[in-house]
């Protein structure tokens, strides 16, 4: 029984923008949004659009996400024939490879594929934030009679250099493909989100493999070859809420734009698109008589007794009383001892942030930034870190890190 | 820990003492009652069973069990989808001549088969009108230590007066004389005042003398095992106590509901139910709880998958629930998805499962009567 299409979501990011987050668990790994981990994101999207069958190409930190994933059963994928599978590179009779690239990766798992004898694929990124309907985009590319489509976003032409940039004709025929180019000629980024018919995508992948100088990349490689054949390639122009949190100020803004979705256009609210994730299994969170909570996220397993304004606050997380948190994400597990002040900042899981300790600065004028504090660091009491710091290691009490 | 297995089977009573609670039980059964914010009755049950290696448990359904077969489904939330053992739910089997049954005897009468051909060398019986993480590796290790027969769990406590209206419902409470550790006598519904040895129904025993009890006590027409078949053999059996003093939340009467759902308020009471071994309960993906710009809350419990504007004082949000803009709530548990709407105060009310209360609506209970809305219900 062949399946319509299968999805790959490419999850080897190591993701050194995020620094400190990113030391210990791969990027489509870090949480986000109170209770949810990037990854969440693709995966309910597939699930949501109907897709049944993902491969996640892993690389760099498995662990944490193989053990999130698991059996995928959180996600409804664990299923007889298809489901989540995660594909990390391995031992071949002619030696071992390193996934060499994105499409290297899903080179090396063309046997995977072939199991379910798609139609399609979906290439799929585990580092954006996103809510997608696939199935919307399948239905153009097949109305298109296209064989490799794009998912592209209107950009402000100021920023256009920064992405990979689709020109398309008037019936959203791709023509020309710039990769950070200095003078753009298209405002549609490139979303990283493909489809291809599953033929042609084999026959490119072979053809790419076979060349040494490549540089086995779908950017890079893939598209402009396919280009420069004049195969039929569509640009599918998608306008809702997404973001690429490959940054550190990019995350801390993307898990603020949760808490306004009226605004924003990123509504986890939403009873028609899910999005599913490992549960905490905590019981309900308590807020305690003389705390003050507002505008916030708050999660299952938090104890509060402090002031939290405009935060998120990740499952387990305890903020004692007299502490102050401000635009901060605080991830599972955290403790934020009494008189502490954490505002403007990411705290990854399992911290404790001592008695007084000020850590991040709401931003004034040249001062801004976005402190991060790696997981599982002890912050002393007293100690101070800025707004700039990325912390990684342990601060003593009456420490300084800026 | 090579194999955390217990040599124990579980068997669960979810109907017992539905008719304490009538108002709660009208769609669902005792076992199957929203507790503490995000969990229904029998989580704690089902939990400490598997935290304690128990992974054969059977549960003996009498009526009303359709929100209990929703909520444990195949049991997977609890570790319980297994091929060996696992979950199983037992509906009445339905015969001519043959009623749904009445006490325990019966009930397990009616799975015999399943617990003779089951391996575990010990049974667990239990009810499930409790909320308690309860450690049954202890209670095991205690019976089979004191070489007793049969193991009974008690708590040192006053009669509830919920159970003490017991009479005329076909319920039954026990409270037991102890001497030296073995229990001398089962006091039936006793009206007595003070702290007395209450059983909380949670026995132990081996397997093979549970199925000889309940055959014998079949064919004599026993229908109750601790008042026709335990309470009359005192003497003949080794019957024990064993003193439960964690904490643990009896559901009495609408009365208890309230109080032991409020007292999860309290931290200590909090941890003392939750510390320790995680209780299960079925996933719903609720996104977080969302306290909009307006909110105001103090002293509260709040689960998953709630959206507060309102203000929110000394009470307990299931999950789902929403507090409208200017709404007030004050002593009140709101069971999973109970909408308050804009303007509306509502104190000393528990609303069960999916109530709307609309735009500026006044309902006040007292500190000693709630005001309870139904399943459903649109005030």
């Amino acid at each position: 029984m062949a399946k319509e299409m299968i999805a790959m979501l490419l999850a080897g990011g190591q993701g050194s923008r995020l620094y400190a987050l990113t030391q210990k668990l791969a990027k489509p790994a870090v949480p986000f949004g109170g209770k949810y981990r990037i990854i969440d994101f693709p995966l309910s999207n597939c699930v949501n659009s109907g897709i049944d069958t993902v491969g996640i190409l892993t690389q760099y930190q498995p662990m944490v996400l193989n053990e999130y994933i698991g059996n995928g059963q959180p996600w409804d994928l664990d299923r007889l024939y298809g489901g989540v599978h995660v594909l990390p590179p391995y031992q071949q009779a002619s030696g071992s490879d390193w996934y060499k690239g994105t499409a290297n990766a899903i080179y090396q798992n063309i046997p995977f594929i072939e199991r379910y004898n798609p139609e399609y694929v979906i290439i799929l990124s585990g580092d954006q934030i996103c809510k997608q309907d696939y199935s919307d985009f399948l239905r153009f590319h097949k109305e298109k009679n296209a064989e490799f489509s794009v998912a592209v976003m209107e950009v402000p032409w100021e920023e256009a250099s920064r992405f990979g940039l689709m020109v398309a004709d008037e019936n959203d025929k791709i023509t020309e493909f710039q990769e950070k180019p200095k003078n753009p000629k298209s405002n549609l980024a490139s979303m990283g989100i493909y489809i291809f018919n599953w033929d042609i995508l084999k026959k490119y992948l072979i053809e790419d493999e076979a060349d040494p100088n490549s540089e086995n990349d779908f950017g890079n490689n893939i598209i402009p070859n396919l280009l420069k054949d004049g195969r039929n390639m569509y640009a599918y122009h998608f306008d809702g809420y997404w973001k690429d949190v490959g940054t550190i100020s990019s995350l801390w803004e993307a898990n603020m734009e949760v808490m306004d979705p009226e605004h924003s256009g990123i509504d986890l609210f939403d009873e028609n698109w899910k999005i599913y994730s490992r549960n905490s299994g905590m019981t309900g969170h308590k807020i305690g008589a003389n705390a003050v909570v507002e505008n916030s996220m708050i999660t299952d397993g938090c104890r509060v007794y402090g002031n939290v304004k405009h935060s998120i606050l990740f499952a387990g997380v305890k903020v004692e009383e007299g502490a102050e948190v401000e635009d901060a994400v605080v991830m599972g597990g955290t403790v934020i001892k009494s008189g502490a002040v954490v505002k403007h900042c990411i705290v990854a899981e399992n911290v404790v942030i001592g008695k007084n300790a000020v850590v991040g600065a709401m931003p004034s004028g040249e001062e801004k930034g976005v402190a991060t504090i790696g997981s599982g660091v002890v912050i002393g009491d007293n100690a101070k870190i800025g707004p700039k710091a990325m912390v990684n290691n342990n601060v003593e009490g009456g420490g300084e890190q800026w | 820990m090579v194999n955390s297995n217990a040599n124990a089977m579980g068997i669960i009573f979810p109907n017992s003492y539905d008719s304490l609670v009538p108002e709660l039980v009208n769609e669902r059964l005792m076992a199957s009652i929203p507790f503490g914010g995000r969990y229904r009755l029998v989580d704690f049950i089902l939990s400490s069973m598997v935290n304690s290696g128990i992974d054969n448990i059977n549960v003996l359904v009498r009526n009303n069990y359709h929100s209990l077969m929703d909520h444990l489904g195949s049991g997977r939330e609890w570790d319980l989808a297994r091929k060996n053992g696992g979950l199983n739910i037992f509906p009445p089997y339905a015969e001519k001549n043959m009623k749904p049954y009445s006490g325990r005897v019966e009930a397990i009468y009616s799975i015999l088969p399943t617990l003779e051909e089951s391996k575990e060398k010990y049974v667990v019986l239990t009810d499930a009108n409790m909320a308690v993480n309860f450690d049954f590796k202890a209670l095991m290790n205690a019976h089979i230590e004191s070489g007793a027969d049969v193991t009974v769990a008690y708590a040192k406590e006053e009669i509830p007066a919920g159970l003490k209206r017991i009479e005329g419902t076909g319920n039954f409470y026990y409270t037991l004389k102890v001497d030296n550790g073995r229990v001398t006598k089962f006091y039936i519904n006793s009206k007595a005042e003070g702290i007395q040895n209450l059983s909380m129904n949670i026995f132990i025993l081996e397997r093979t003398l549970l199925i000889d009890l309940i055959n014998t006590g079949f064919v004599r027409g026993s229908v109750y095992f601790e008042r026709d078949v335990l309470a009359t053999k005192t003497d003949k059996l080794n019957i024990r106590g064993y003193e439960f003093d964690g904490y643990h939340a009896r559901i009495c009467d609408m009365k208890s509901y309230f109080e032991e759902n409020m007292k999860l308020l309290n931290d200590e009471n909090l941890d003392a139910l939750f510390y320790g071994n995680p209780i299960y309960t079925k996933i719903r993906d609720d996104n977080p709880t969302r306290y909009i710009p307006g909110a105001k809350v103090k002293n509260v419990l709040v689960s998953d998958g709630c959206v507060i504007e309102g203000e929110v004082e000394n009470s307990v949000l299931f999950r789902g629930v929403k507090i409208g803009k200017g709404a007030k709530v004050k002593n009140c548990v709101l069971m999973q998805d109970t909408v308050i709407k804009d303007g509306s105060q509502v104190e000393y009310v528990i609303t069960d499962k999916d109530v709307t209360i609309t735009e500026n609506k006044e309902l006040c209970g007292t500190d000693s009567f709630q005001v309870f809305v139904a399943k459903g219900q649109i005030v």
